[in-house]
């Protein structure tokens, strides 16, 4: 097999280039010792020392957080068993509904949710509507990727399981659930990703007095553009990387379970 | 770094209580003031910030409760008493209510201050590189500067324009030679076609970006607040930018905006609310937002502390002769509202 | 099936299914009446006094409004082939390489991706400005394209990576040029993967209004935009319910054209291998 030539490297490394020179760049002026941040002016770590004493901004970091990780748990949980269900139970409409949140822009979802939430609940827009959008949007995710594991797994094991008399439950607990345990981790930590990094469907349910990080940072954006929204985007880069590379290491087909 | 978090969590539980939830304009409250405050009340302020009348009351339409304070401008504060939004004032609370200056005194939006106390005033005006367009020549004293080819064919891609159906079109209108306040559509449809005539030329609509893009040069001309200007002129001036930026009331006539603080009906502290407005009532503090904020002030008692350079601003204190020629938004009738939100759907599309 | 397998079907199937009921397909439901309503006296909903096509009316009396429906196709049409194009060559770099090497190749796709949405179009408005390409179309399709580009990587490769390469060589053999080789075999078996990738990116873009708000100009509005604004702004949700409804369908539409073309692809591979 011919190895890939001069031009497919060239123009790779253009695309990674593409990729990285941005991002690059917002770190590099993270540390620029200047309040416009239009030139280089000097290195500075101040803008760090800033955002650890922001108040609001450790607030929304601390929102974020604790937001994307009782929505993972949820939505793992949730998701799991729409993924079960997909793959055993072949119900014609469960894909549709389950996938359809995943494949829908975002702002139709926020739309929707928005006027769900104000019209016929009648409820405040704070912690509870945020927390609920996000795991309607993350179970999709977390039922593609237990759906994907189960379908490469050998279904000779749980026959031979049922034929042995084993209960469904036991089954589950006993045999399905620590073969699908590198998915329910994928899945855990994507949803945690997502719904740290969502930004659009937040911004139609948010209430007062909670703030996430990506509207704190919306917000930076659009009013005080200082270096500090610099920092905070890298130490958030740092997070979700990090993640990543752990989701990664427990299910790789994650990467490709969108495919 | 979870410790330090969990522990924000419990102190901030803890103290969930002595918060003061103010909604305001951004760059409307000194950062000093604030913390004046906070050390005298021995609270906390949580700001949240709009841009824009509109979208503080769709916000506040779209469910958001629990803001104590609000910082409308007059036709706001009109609409938001109609819609039995507002707690009345207690002004037993408001000792230095006596401060206000005469002529803010019982606004045509809320007779007799009962619901809202006058804070600061502005004019939307255009700001400018003052440098780039002595250089292009072009006029700074006329809404012609944003709104003919001839002009704007020199700064194509350099000017920004408000995100705001209200404040746009009456810049058009007052272009034009029209009342702000016109009922005839016809007119309105008038400013329609000169705004989409010089559309093109405009590099975006913004609320609040066009501050810094003014500060650091990448735009020159900035239709906007007075008191966003000021900041533009000083954050250029702080950071040793080449070139000046300037504001100036158009010689057709602008629009004034009255900003009061109202209670929300939905507020849980309107103790706090009190105290933070009686705060703001004292002459020094209410200074601040001529000198720190450069806003036109509604308070007499402030007068001494401001600085005399601020003071001789024709953009922040209008004299007579211009104060003449601005007008105060006013709310229209449903109908007309839609009839224009609808005509300003079409402006952004075409 | 035992009784109690059929308890456990419902047992698995009903809590995802009715927390999606409730709040995914009752709020869309919710959307398609709000757009039938009357804007309120101060924003939002009238209260109910039966049904009402004004919005629809109002969409449908200028043709403005297919316009800029269009005109956000174009603008994910574009988006989908620069990122075609970029992806392409990165995709089969990474289908080719051994397999130790290929994971790493993935891993620094993906990590752009983990960095915030807002932070990846922060990054472009640093960038734009001191060029002056701020606030141009230029500007929103490479942020659209930033944003997206993993969706198109993804899929592609996965497909590339399924190719027999006995094909080519035997293709090579006959003496088939590169670029026949590349348009004849290689570019119909990808199909599949390319229609995934489009849908991905596509569909997103379709509804964006971040991008245009932040890096575009004053002719960059997109659909989003407008119907952000109709909640956020302008306060007259009919309008804005009509339009989601049209996007919604638009998306419907598209997103049954893709999975048609995937199919079809997929009979296509069969044929050929």
């Amino acid at each position: 097999m011919r190895k890939p030539g001069f031009a497919i490297w060239a123009a790779s490394l253009a695309a990674y280039a593409f990729l990285y020179v941005p991002l690059a760049v917002v770190v590099l002026f993270s540390f620029n010792d200047s309040v416009l941040n239009a030139q280089w002016v000097g290195f500075t770590t101040s803008w760090y020392r800033k955002l650890m004493s922001d108040g609001d901004m450790l607030r929304a970091a601390a929102n974020s957080i604790g937001i994307a990780l009782l929505s993972a748990a949820i939505a793992t949980a949730l998701g799991t068993m729409a993924g079960l269900a997909m793959h055993r139970h072949k119900f014609r409409w469960l894909p549709f509904l389950v996938l359809t949140p995943v494949a829908m822009p975002e702002i139709l979802l926020g739309v929707s949710l928005l006027l769900f939430f104000r019209q016929v609940l009648d409820l405040t827009l704070g912690f509870a509507s945020i927390l609920i959008a996000h795991i309607t949007f993350s179970i999709g995710f977390v039922a593609i990727i237990v759906r994907a594991r189960l379908a490469g797994m050998d279904e000779s094991i749980f026959e031979a399981a049922r034929d042995l008399g084993a209960s469904p439950w036991r089954t589950f607990r006993r045999i399905t659930l620590p073969l699908i345990l590198p998915a329910l981790v994928a899945g855990f930590l994507m949803s945690f990703t997502l719904s740290i990094d969502d930004f659009v469907i937040t911004f139609f349910v948010a209430g007062v007095g909670v703030t996430t990080l990506p509207l704190q940072i919306y917000s930076m954006i659009k009013v005080a553009v200082t270096p500090e929204v610099n920092a905070i985007s890298t130490l958030l880069m740092a997070l979700t990387l990090t993640l990543i590379v752990i989701a990664s290491r427990f299910a790789p087909d994650v990467l490709k379970a969108k495919a | 770094m979870k410790l330090f978090f969990a522990l924000l969590l419990l102190v901030g539980t803890v103290r969930a209580e002595d918060v003061l939830h103010l909604y305001n304009w951004n760059n409307y409250l000194a950062e000093e003031t604030l913390r004046r405050f906070e050390q005298r009340c021995q609270c906390r302020v949580k700001q949240d910030y709009y841009s824009d009348n509109e979208e503080m009351l769709a916000k506040l339409e779209a469910g958001a409760v629990g803001y104590d304070l609000l910082v409308p401008t007059g036709n706001a504060v009109e609409s938001l008493i109609r819609r039995d939004a507002l707690r009345p004032l207690d002004k037993t609370k408001l000792p230095h209510l006596a401060n206000v200056k005469p002529e803010f005194r019982n606004p045509w939006f809320d007779p007799d201050n009962r619901y809202s106390v006058p804070y600061a005033s502005t004019v939307t005006l255009i700001g400018y590189n003052v440098e780039k367009l002595r250089a292009l020549d072009l006029p700074t004293d006329t809404w012609a500067l944003i709104f003919e080819p001839r002009h704007l064919e020199k700064i194509r891609g350099k000017v920004t324009v408000l995100n705001s159906q209200r404040e746009l079109m009456a810049a058009a209108m007052k272009y034009l030679g029209y009342s702000v306040q016109e009922a005839d559509l016809a007119r309105w449809d008038e400013a329609k076609r000169l705004i989409l005539r010089a559309k093109p030329y405009w590099a975006t609509f913004s609320n609040s970006t066009y501050i810094k893009d003014l500060a650091v040069g990448n735009i020159w001309v900035a239709h906007g607040y007075s008191n966003d200007m000021f900041r533009a002129r000083e954050d250029a001036k702080a950071a040793g930018r080449p070139f000046t930026i300037g504001f100036t009331t158009p010689k057709e006539g602008a629009v004034l905006a009255v900003d009061s603080y109202v209670l929300h009906q939905s507020g849980r502290r309107p103790d706090l609310a009190h105290r933070f407005i009686d705060f703001m009532l004292e002459g020094e503090n209410a200074a601040d937002v001529s000198n720190a904020i450069g806003a036109g002030n509604t308070n007499a008692a402030a007068t001494p502390h401001i600085r005399p350079e601020i003071a001789r601003e024709p953009a922040i204190f209008p004299p007579p002769t211009t104060m003449a020629r601005l007008e105060m938004l006013r709310d229209f009738d449903p109908k007309m509202r839609r009839t224009l939100s609808r005509l300003w759907t079409e402006i952004k599309v075409r | 099936m035992t009784s109690s397998e059929k308890l456990t079907r419902w047992i698995v199937t009903a809590p995802p299914t009715v927390f999606l009921l409730v709040f995914f397909l009752a709020p869309a439901l919710i959307v398609v009446a709000a757009a039938f309503r009357e804007p309120g006296e101060f924003g939002g909903l009238a209260p109910w006094s039966g049904l009402s096509l004004e919005a629809y009316r109002f969409l449908a009396t200028d043709v403005i409004y297919v316009e800029i429906l269009l005109r956000s196709f174009a603008i994910a049409l574009l988006t989908t082939l620069a990122c075609i194009v970029i992806a392409y060559p990165l995709a089969w770099l990474i289908a080719r390489s051994p397999k130790k090497r290929r994971d790493l190749l993935v891993l620094l796709v993906i990590l752009p991706f983990a960095s915030n949405f807002l932070v990846r179009i922060y990054a472009w408005i640093m960038l734009l400005g001191p060029l002056g390409l701020l606030y141009t179309p230029t500007a929103v399709i490479a942020g659209m394209v930033y944003v997206h580009l993993p969706f198109m990587v993804l899929p592609l490769y996965t497909n590339l990576e399924k190719h027999d390469p006995a094909l080519l060589e035997a293709a090579q053999d006959l003496g088939a040029t590169a670029w026949t080789r590349f348009w004849r075999i290689t570019f119909p078996l990808s199909l599949p993967g390319l229609f995934s990738g489009s849908a991905l990116v596509f569909i997103p873009v379709l509804g964006m209004f971040a991008v245009p708000e932040l890096l575009g100009g004053t002719g960059d509005i997109l659909i989003g935009n407008l119907i952000k604004e109709q909640f956020l702004d302008n306060r007259d949700w009919p309008l804005g319910s009509a339009l989601s409804i049209v996007l919604t369908i638009a998306v419907l539409l598209l997103a049954g054209l893709a999975s048609w073309g995937a199919r079809r692809g997929l009979h296509g591979t069969e044929a050929v291998s």
